[in-house]
Order: C-alpha cells, then sequence, then structure tokens
C-alpha cells in the first residue's frame, strides 16, 4: 500500500513548545485522525506538512519532498483550516471564480452541485454565513479539484450534531469515489473519528502517544473498574495508566484480554477513543 | 495562481467603490472651485495608491494568508501579486486624476468660453509623474513594514520610517544651507525639464524593486 503522506522524525521548536520526532504514514485509501488536546501540536504538525511552517525531519507528499515539490504536490492537495480561509468579504461565486485560477482541474459544475447540496447561497458574502455553512464551503472549496489528499483540520469543531453528520458523510463518500484518495483529519472531537477514521495518530503536549488502526484500539483497549484491593494485584505493565476515582479505580488496558485472563476479570468496558485519550492525558502511572 | 490572488484583492477592493466614486467627484468639484489643475492627479493618485494597501487588512482579518499558503502557489507569487496591484493602483490613479483634470477644465472651458483655464500638459504631468513618485515611496515604504508588522503596526512603522527619511533630507539639506554650499537652481532646473521624467520613473522602479526584494525576504522567513 502506497502512502500519501510520510512523516519521519517531524521536529518543530517554539518559545516553551516542542513537537518532537512525530513519525507517520498517511495510507492510500485511508482515512487518519490526529487527535489530541488544544494546544497539543495537531495544527503545527498540519502546518509543517503544508509547509506554511519550516520544520525539521522527513515530510513526504505522494512519495515527494514536501519542500522541493510543493507547488506541484499542492495541486494535488484539498485543504480545510478551522481559522483560516480565503476572505470573508467574498461570495461563493467569487470564490469558484478565484479559485479556477488556482487549479487546472478545478470543476466548476462540481462546486456550484456541492454549494447546491449544501443549501449555501452563491450570492451572499461569507461573513454572513453561519458556522456550519462556512465549514460547508470550505470542504466544497477543498473537494471541487478531485484533489488526492485531503488534510482537514479541525473540520467539525463548532458545529452542531446534524451538521457534523453530514460533514462526515462528504469524507466517507469522498474516500469511496478512489481508492487512491486519503484524508488525515485533525480534531478534538474524538467520537467523529470512531466512525469514518482506519487509524488514530494521537499527540500529547507535542509528542506521539501512539500512532494505531481505530479497530486495534477500539477491541483492543479496555477499562476495569475494580477496587484498591484488586487494582493493587494488577502488574504495573499490564495497564497504562490508572485514574483514581471516590469509590473505586478505573484501569486503562491495551490489552483487554490478556487482563482478562490474567487476572480473572470479567468486566471490561469498551472505552472511546475520547475515554483512552483522557486516561493518557488525566491518568496515572 | 497571481490573476486568482488579483481577482480576491480586487473583488475585496470592490467594497470602496462608492466611496472612490464620491471621491472622484469631490476632486471634479474641488477642480471647479480652485480652478486649480495640478492637484487633481496626485489626490486621485495618493487614495487609490493607499486603498490597494487595505489589502492586507482583509488578508489579516480573514486570516487568509495562511489558507492562500495551501494553494499551488509560492510566497513570491503572493508577494509579487501585492506589488502588481500596488504598481497597478498608482498607475491607475494618476491616469484617472490626469484625465479627471483634463475632462473637467475642458468642460469648464465649453460652458464658459469667456473664462478660459490654458492646461499646461507639460507641468500636468510632471505633477501627475511626481504624485505617483511619492505614493510610490510610501508603498515602497509600507509594504516591507507590513509584512514584517502586519497591517496595523506596519502602518505606524511606516509613519516613524516616513518621519525619519523626511528629518534626514531636511537635515542635509540643513547643514548643506549652513556650510554655505552653493547650489545651482538654474543648472538643476534644467537638468530636472531634461531628464526629471526618466529620473522619477527610473527612482521609481528601483524603489518597487528594492521594496519587493526586501518584502519577499522577510515572508519568506515569516510562518503563518
Amino acid at each position: 500500500m502506497k502512502n500519501n503522506i510520510e512523516l519521519q522524525n517531524l521536529t518543530k521548536k517554539y518559545v516553551g513548545f516542542e513537537l518532537k520526532d512525530i513519525s507517520f504514514n498517511v495510507p492510500e485509501g485511508c482515512i487518519v485522525g490526529l487527535i489530541g488536546e488544544n494546544g497539543a501540536g495537531k495544527t503545527t504538525t498540519i502546518k509543517s506538512i503544508l509547509n506554511i511552517t519550516k520544520a525539521d525531519g522527513v515530510i513526504k507528499i505522494f512519495g515527494k519532498d514536501n519542500k522541493a515539490y510543493e507547488k506541484e504536490i499542492k495541486k494535488e492537495i484539498g485543504v480545510v483550516l478551522d481559522d483560516s480561509f480565503l476572505s470573508d468579504y467574498l461570495t461563493a461565486k467569487q470564490i469558484n471564480s478565484i479559485i479556477k485560477d488556482a487549479y487546472k482541474n478545478w470543476n466548476e459544475n462540481k462546486f456550484y452541485d456541492l454549494l447546491k447540496q449544501f443549501n449555501l447561497p452563491t450570492d451572499k458574502l461569507v461573513k454572513d454565513f453561519s458556522s456550519g455553512m462556512k465549514m460547508k464551503l470550505k470542504i466544497a472549496t477543498a473537494i471541487s479539484h478531485n484533489p488526492k489528499l485531503l488534510i482537514l483540520d479541525e473540520p467539525t469543531s463548532g458545529l452542531d450534531p446534524v451538521v457534523r453528520s453530514e460533514i462526515l458523510d462528504i469524507f466517507r463518500k469522498y474516500i469511496e469515489e478512489d481508492e487512491t484518495r486519503s484524508i488525515l483529519l485533525s480534531t478534538h472531537i474524538t467520537t467523529d473519528l470512531e466512525h469514518i477514521s482506519d487509524y488514530i495518530v494521537f499527540i500529547e503536549k507535542g509528542k506521539m502517544v501512539f500512532n494505531l488502526p481505530t479497530n486495534e484500539l477500539l477491541e483492543n483497549y479496555g477499562i476495569i473498574k475494580c477496587s484498591e484491593e484488586d487494582f493493587l494485584k494488577i502488574d504495573k505493565n499490564d495497564y497504562i495508566k490508572y485514574r483514581k476515582q471516590k469509590y473505586q479505580y478505573e484501569i486503562l488496558t491495551s490489552n483487554k484480554n490478556n487482563i482478562r485472563k490474567r487476572y480473572n476479570i470479567a468486566t471490561i468496558d469498551k472505552p472511546s477513543i475520547e475515554d483512552i485519550m483522557l486516561f493518557y492525558i488525566k491518568g496515572e502511572k | 495562481m497571481i490573476k486568482g490572488l488579483l481577482k480576491k484583492d480586487l473583488y475585496n477592493l470592490s467594497t470602496y467603490k462608492a466611496s472612490l466614486i464620491i471621491v472622484i467627484l469631490f476632486c471634479g468639484i474641488a477642480i471647479i472651485g480652485t480652478e486649480a489643475v495640478t492637484f487633481g492627479p496626485v489626490i486621485i493618485c495618493s487614495i487609490i495608491g493607499m486603498i490597494s494597501l487595505s489589502t492586507f487588512s482583509y488578508d489579516e482579518i480573514s486570516k487568509s494568508n495562511k489558507y492562500i499558503l495551501t494553494l499551488p502557489t509560492s510566497r513570491k507569487e503572493i508577494v509579487k501579486e501585492k506589488f502588481i496591484l500596488a504598481i497597478g493602483s498608482t498607475i491607475l490613479g494618476g491616469i484617472l486624476g490626469l484625465l479627471l483634470t483634463i475632462i473637467v477644465i475642458n468642460v469648464m472651458n465649453y460652458l464658459r468660453p469667456e473664462n478660459i483655464i490654458n492646461i499646461d500638459y507639460e507641468s500636468l504631468i510632471i505633477t501627475t509623474i511626481g504624485g505617483m513618485w511619492g505614493i510610490s515611496l510610501i508603498q515602497s515604504i509600507q509594504i516591507p513594514s507590513i509584512y514584517k508588522w502586519g497591517a496595523e503596526k506596519g502602518r505606524i512603522q511606516m509613519f516613524i520610517l516616513l518621519f525619519v527619511l523626511i528629518v534626514i533630507v531636511l537635515g542635509i539639506a540643513f547643514l548643506l544651507m549652513k556650510a554655505n554650499f552653493y547650489i545651482n537652481v538654474e543648472m538643476i532646473e534644467s537638468f530636472m525639464n531634461k531628464y526629471g521624467l526618466i529620473l522619477l520613473a527610473f527612482f521609481m522602479i528601483i524603489m518597487y524593486y528594492i521594496s519587493y526584494r526586501i518584502s519577499y525576504k522577510i515572508y519568506k522567513k515569516k510562518e503563518e
């Protein structure tokens, strides 16, 4: 399987923050979710991939160096940024007229069809759009040149569940249309990823905590709720983190079958990605 | 992509349409009132030239620079586009001011044949080029300042730089006077009459070029 993005030891230093040795791939046909708290380094990772910010390490997109082949690569990428777009003082019609000069394979009909599908007006200024409408416009703009790779920074933040679900459907459809396509999606709304992602990359305080297939994460990880007495019997190497609650201990394990057999524990809850993230951030060892 | 970026800025600037028409009308009325032939090009050129720089503020408000860098373009093209817009606006301002003056004066002459105003085309062109030169100097200082400090701070820094430049020029003039340095005004006048326009145009090109190089150098290193 080819990789549309390859990151090796991505490192970026700011005053008071360091993104250190981030390595992961985004294979063809896959959706990779980049998760982490606000300020964990997700946006810096995306900005480094897009060469908006200069970082050290190896960054390859479609097998090519992201700096040496920047323009060529960007022709095949669609990007949605949470806090940035062309201009709030433009209409969708004007955006079409601007962006069609950027991409050779810009599909005007597709763009207008998407606007119609999303019920977006063509003559209204973007500044008068709601957050959901703005996001849909950004997505329509990002996919109307049929890019091979979509890079999305917090595309669902601040949106209501209905719009979020609509947007996730768009991404699902986009991937299904062509198996060489892929999506790198950064979000702190992890529930979205449970439904659509193939891999999860978790970044915490600038360091990569894990890079795992989503189904492996959801199937192998488990949360054990037990008394202090039972907790003390469990070997430290058999769990990742624990959280002491008022009346019990909660333990996160990455191999629930093993722990079930070794300690004869009957009930192990299936964690959500959010639970896992919270254990890593708030838990102790 | 330069074409697309130009379109973006022109669409943004289209909000100034009404204000621009009012300014042109005001200038027309002022020409009628004062019968002055020379100030139209300077005023219109300055206003259009400065309006073109407000695209930086639009970009800053919408945080569009980050998004633009995700498109298949380069930092060089982005800076180039801003200079094309700035130079274009200066030229357009000059031409509009020149035409407005000529049209208004000719209409006045047609309506008031008893009070004919003679247009000295040579001095009108010199004034226009002078106005364009002035605005190009401001743009050449302001664009790198904006790239360095942002649209708001850049404006303040530009005024400081301009003030420093004026102080330096006046200081040199004062020192020359104090030193009883003889200035052959006639010679300078005859030289300027001969080569003034070429010199102004040449310095305009040099200023814009240096300003472009500095702006690109700053923007190349800038992180969005």
